[in-house]
């Protein structure tokens, strides 16, 4: 049943397909794919690569293959981050081994696109899924020239934090604004010893999701040869300033993200709090076991408190590789797992990724669920409020590998040694616009 | 290469070979503060290892928890192995295996290969056999990482990465392994010997396999030895070479299964598992080079002090 | 690179043994030695040669993103040379070869002596622990020791916090170099050592017994008898130091995951190489790096050897 069902649905998108004059399409772009031409292909025996390193997607993947029995899904994990992408691009650029679907954060897509890496979606009529997502996440994945991935999870930012170690510091609420952070922070460190919370020095999208929440977007690229960048200009600073501020008075720690030395100074509450999306909770409830129920969810602090506002840090999408092979299907399984309910809602309740689609953060049964390890609250509720507030619209540069790791030279190096980190985004600044100048584009 | 070789003609003008199995006159004039030193020493190589073979046997609670070097609270040994072996369907297992065959056909090869083209090198010559020997001789400087980028690109090229082959090929070129088996073969095998089978009748080929490489074998087994290392240590070749998890080696495997703890997007944290894979990894090769140890001497013997 | 140890190895110095083994043989079939060289040779060519030569090739190129490839000849050299990060990697890694060499091969040296004078209670078994790191991957032992150096559960810090003392940051922008040195040491020790010890074996005993007779001490036979006996093993150990030295890239690769932004991109050339080629996808000035990197290389060993025998020349003056 649920193969004639999409099969259907995907018709009746199909029909109605947008003119997709994006580079994947080629000569398919201009005409429809029929139903029958659907129906052949998901019921061809086909293999798909698909390259993830979200853990136990297998059991999506088995609902998906139960659906399409002809279809026989391999997944690969070649690795977290950074290393990924750079398998990815070194599978693409030899045009041998590279999957049919890979996971691709946000912030990547304008670097595959540029490449012409990835697939336009909108041929096979999945510009008509956008309104099913939230506006900001399907900014991220689709613009005037095609769809370029379909949404899997997203980061709305909020901030977790322990409800005992701040009403040990005699706070007995987060800090609603930037204001009051800095001095709940002094109070908890007084109070407690605790730090109010960790900047990791090696997580530049932590920091440019606080910028994206203060309305800034340092980045912009037309989708051709021109980018603009600007790290270093006076907001950008105004805001790291704040935070070297908080630092430099060893209120705020710098350490490493991620390391063993991090997870257990969150166990043992050196951290009394984390600036962190909607998928944080997923890491304080593996390693941070004894601290269960004395965590809370809470939107970020603000800069304006009439004006609620949030970034986005994380999230990722599954995008159709233009060299596959067998698009339709993998087109399909991108979509399937991401659109339909029990894949999605398997995703949000069992591997707590945080959903994009509309309907799923709407759905009492998700967001007022009571979550024991923070106490009994709502908290999807809560990131479905904070996700309303995220700003629709921020871009990226087409570099994004290098954008980051000169970012852990410079202003992350800063950090590390608590020192000038806002002097140190000039360099950063410089960095990027002679890496954009050496490689051909047009620095605006 | 000049002065270490010509001082090894020296060295071996003196007479080099002769065993002296009984030189020590066991049990006397033993130093106390000699022996005290060496044994700081080994302890500062035995060490780490100990607290690796006494964290495997901690789960994650303890290790974070307890002493180093002394066990938790909990014996987890053995649940550390299940999970181990347990982690994506039992791919450790897998990489075991395929360290074992990338690392034995390597070093078997390119100590074949070794071995032949030391001997002739060392018992012929012919056209450009000088120039050769000297190119190769060149080539141990070359640093092999440094080449593995080019032969990278080359192999995408060619289709050939995310193969078997993109790791053994690479890896069965020993530059170091023909120089050792030239003076090797210069030493342990006498012309007399090839020329008698030479009048016996025997062609060249066969009086290599029946009666050379015979004389050869210690020095066979020692490039064999340092070919395996070779390989099995290998991290920056099948890094980049490979993409599929299936076909990984260990090197590859642990250090995905660490980064998979330290970044973002929804991984989980492996510590314990980690450690106890990393010691299980290493047991068997420690227990190998145990019990093959004398063999890096006899063939070193030969070639090093030569080298 | 070739051609500098070509010329070396082709010295008026060149070795006795090698003049002398090929003396003979060739007598009967002068092809047959060829057969048994060009199995070899065809895969020393396609693995060695072919690479190399393609690295020079791609050196002269520069691809950008937008505007694709052309030639700019020795330009990516001429930018190396220049470059603070690929600089400070090659600095970094003079430091490795002016401090740790000299330690682990001092080390390795001193137990072997110390194993094969006999002096020493269980020898045998010490000469095992001694060697046993050479059998841990590189990648292994870095991930355990960047767990022994960690600051929480780390017993190094344990020690220190045991003894009511400050633990040291051993993973922090200062030290670091040092810990790395000291995985180093630790991994290589015992491999130099048997080195050393193999060739030590092999010194005939008339060498000494002689001067041991005449009433000369144990250290002044190691020094003055042994230690020059052994000397082509000691110059072997030096130079493949030189070449690992240059060469790490699993250090700075896998301690990059505990201490991420203390290791820079441009921690070791190596690393620096692999960074330009993966996260900058620069190939081609990726590929001039490793030029570069293996020139630095062959030029040292050089220096090692040309002094080396210019001492000895001395001495038998």
């Amino acid at each position: 049943m649920a193969l004639a069902g999409t099969a259907a649905a995907f018709s009746l998108i199909a029909t109605g397909c947008s003119s997709g004059d994006g580079d994947g399409g080629g000569a398919e772009s201009a005409e429809p794919i029929a139903s029958d031409a659907f129906d052949e292909a998901m019921s061809t025996p086909t293999e798909l690569t698909f390259w993830t390193w979200v853990p136990d997607i297998e059991n999506e993947i088995a609902l998906f293959e139960e659906a399409y029995p002809a279809m026989d899904v391999t997944v690969e994990n070649v690795g977290q981050g950074l290393e990924h992408y750079q398998k990815l691009r070194s599978a693409l650029e030899s045009g041998e081994g590279a999957p049919d679907v890979a996971q691709i954060e946000y912030m990547y897509i304008p670097t595959f696109n540029l490449t012409n890496s990835l697939l336009d979606l909108s041929q096979f009529g999945a510009r008509d899924l956008g309104g099913d997502y939230v506006e900001w996440v399907w900014n991220q994945v689709a613009n005037d020239a095609g769809v370029w991935a379909i949404p899997q999870d997203t980061g709305p930012m909020g901030n977790l934090y322990r409800e005992d170690i701040l009403a040990e510091a005699g706070l007995d609420a987060a800090p609603e604004t930037y204001d009051e952070y800095a001095e709940a922070a002094q109070l908890v460190k007084d109070e407690t010893g605790s730090y109010i919370s960790n900047l990791a020095a090696n997580e530049p999208v932590q920091l440019i999701a606080l910028l994206w929440q203060a309305g800034i977007d340092p980045f912009g690229y037309d989708g051709a040869e021109t980018v603009s960048i600007d790290v270093s200009s006076a907001e950008v600073k105004e805001i790291v300033q704040y935070w070297q501020d908080l630092v430099q008075a060893d209120l705020v720690s710098t350490d490493a993200g991620w390391t063993d030395n991090w997870f257990q100074n969150i166990a043992n509450g050196n951290y009394a709090g984390w600036l962190v999306p909607a998928w944080g909770p997923i890491f304080l409830q593996g390693t941070a076991e004894g601290t269960a129920g004395k965590w809370r969810a809470a939107p970020l602090p603000q800069w304006d408190a009439a004006n609620p506002v949030s970034g986005n840090w994380g999230g990722s999408s599954n995008a159709v590789l233009a060299t596959s092979e067998n698009p339709i299907a993998a087109y399909e399984l991108a979509r399937w797992i991401n659109y339909e309910p029990e894949p999605t809602t398997m995703f949000a309740t069992e591997q707590f990724l945080y959903p994009a689609l509309t309907s799923l953060l709407e759905d009492p049964e998700y967001a007022d669920q009571p979550v024991e390890f923070f106490g009994g609250q709502e908290v999807n509720a809560e990131f479905a409020e904070i996700s309303a507030t995220v700003d629709p619209t921020f871009e990226w540069l087409p570099f994004m590998e290098y954008v980051l790791s000169s970012y852990n030279e410079t202003v992350g190096a800063a950090w590390e040694k608590k020192g000038d980190a806002v002097g140190a985004l000039d360099v950063w600044q410089q960095e990027l616009v002679d890496y954009a100048t050496e490689q051909g584009f047009t620095v605006e | 290469m000049t002065a270490t070789m010509s001082a090894g003609g020296q060295a071996s003008a003196a007479g080099l070979h002769r065993p002296r199995p009984t030189r020590h006159r066991r049990g006397r004039d033993r130093s106390t503060a000699l022996s005290i030193v060496v044994w700081a020493l080994a302890l500062y190589f035995l060490l780490p290892l100990v607290w690796l073979a006494i964290a495997s046997t901690k789960n994650t609670g303890d290790l974070f928890s307890t002493f180093g070097y002394w066990f938790g609270d909990s014996f987890a040994l053995w649940d550390n192995i299940q999970s181990v072996f347990a982690y994506k369907g039992g791919i450790f297992g897998r990489w075991a295996l395929n360290t074992l065959l990338y690392a034995g056909v390597s070093a078997v090869g390119a100590s074949f290969l070794a071995t032949m083209a030391g001997y002739g090198f060392a018992k012929y010559r012919f056209p450009g056999s000088t120039a050769m020997f000297s190119i190769v001789l060149g080539a141990i400087m070359i640093p092999l990482t440094a080449l593995a980028l080019p032969t990278y690109l080359l192999f995408s090229s060619a289709g050939l990465t995310n193969t078997v082959w993109a790791i053994i090929v690479p890896s069965l070129v020993s530059p170091f392994g023909v120089f050792l088996m030239r003076v090797y073969a210069a030493d342990s095998v006498p012309d007399s010997l090839i020329e008698a089978a030479r009048v016996d009748g025997a062609g060249e080929f066969r009086t290599f396999f029946q009666v050379s490489f015979r004389l050869m074998v210690p020095g066979f087994i020692t490039v064999l030895l340092f070919a395996l290392v070779a390989t099995w240590n290998n991290y920056f070749l099948p890094l980049i070479m490979l993409n599929s998890s299936d076909l990984y080696p260990l090197t590859v495997g642990l250090a995905q299964m660490q980064s998979a703890g330290t970044s973002g997007g929804g991984g989980e944290v492996l510590f314990s598992t980690v450690i106890t894979g990393s010691f299980i990894s290493i047991v068997p090769l420690i227990v190998a080079f145990l019990f093959l140890q004398r063999y890096w001497q006899s063939g070193l013997s030969a070639g090093s002090v030569k080298g | 690179m070739a051609v500098t140890t070509v010329s070396s190895a082709e010295s008026p110095a060149a070795p006795p043994s090698s003049r002398r083994a090929p003396r003979r043989g060739h007598r009967g079939h002068p092809f047959a030695g060829f057969l048994f060289v060009v199995p070899f040779m065809v895969l020393f060519i396609a693995m060695i040669i072919v690479p190399l030569g393609y690295a020079a090739y791609l050196s002269l190129f520069e691809n950008k993103l937008i505007g694709g490839t052309s030639f700019v000849g020795l330009k990516n050299f001429a930018e190396a040379l220049t470059d603070e990060a690929f600089l400070g990697g090659v600095g970094r890694m003079g430091l490795f070869l002016v401090i740790q060499v000299p330690i682990m091969l001092f080390l390795a040296l001193f137990l072997a002596l110390a194993i094969d004078s006999g002096r020493t209670r269980a020898a045998r078994s010490a000469r095992l622990l001694a060697f046993m790191p050479y059998a841990v991957p590189g990648v292994v032992a870095t991930l355990m020791w960047g767990y022994l150096y960690g600051p929480d559960f780390g017993p190094i810090t344990q020690a220190f916090e045991a003894l009511g003392l400050q633990p040291p940051d051993l993973l922090g922008t200062s030290s670091i170099l040092g810990s790395m040195m000291n995985i180093v040491t630790w991994e290589y020790v015992g491999y130099n050592m048997i080195i050393m010890y193999a060739a030590l074996r092999a010194i005939p005993t008339e060498l000494y017994e002689a001067a041991a007779i005449d009433g000369a001490s144990r250290i002044r036979i190691a020094l003055s008898i042994k230690i020059p006996a052994i000397k082509p093993a000691i110059m072997l150990t030096v130079i493949f130091s030189v070449i690992g030295t240059f060469q790490l890239f699993n250090e700075p690769a896998l301690l990059d995951a505990i201490a991420p932004v203390v290791i820079t991109n441009g921690f070791t050339p190596n690393f620096y190489a692999y960074n330009v080629a993966f996260v900058n996808q620069d190939v081609n000035y990726a590929a001039a790096i490793a030029f570069l990197l293996g020139l630095v290389i062959a030029v040292l060993s050089y220096v090692v050897q040309l002094s080396s025998q210019r001492a000895e020349r001395k001495v038998r003056r």
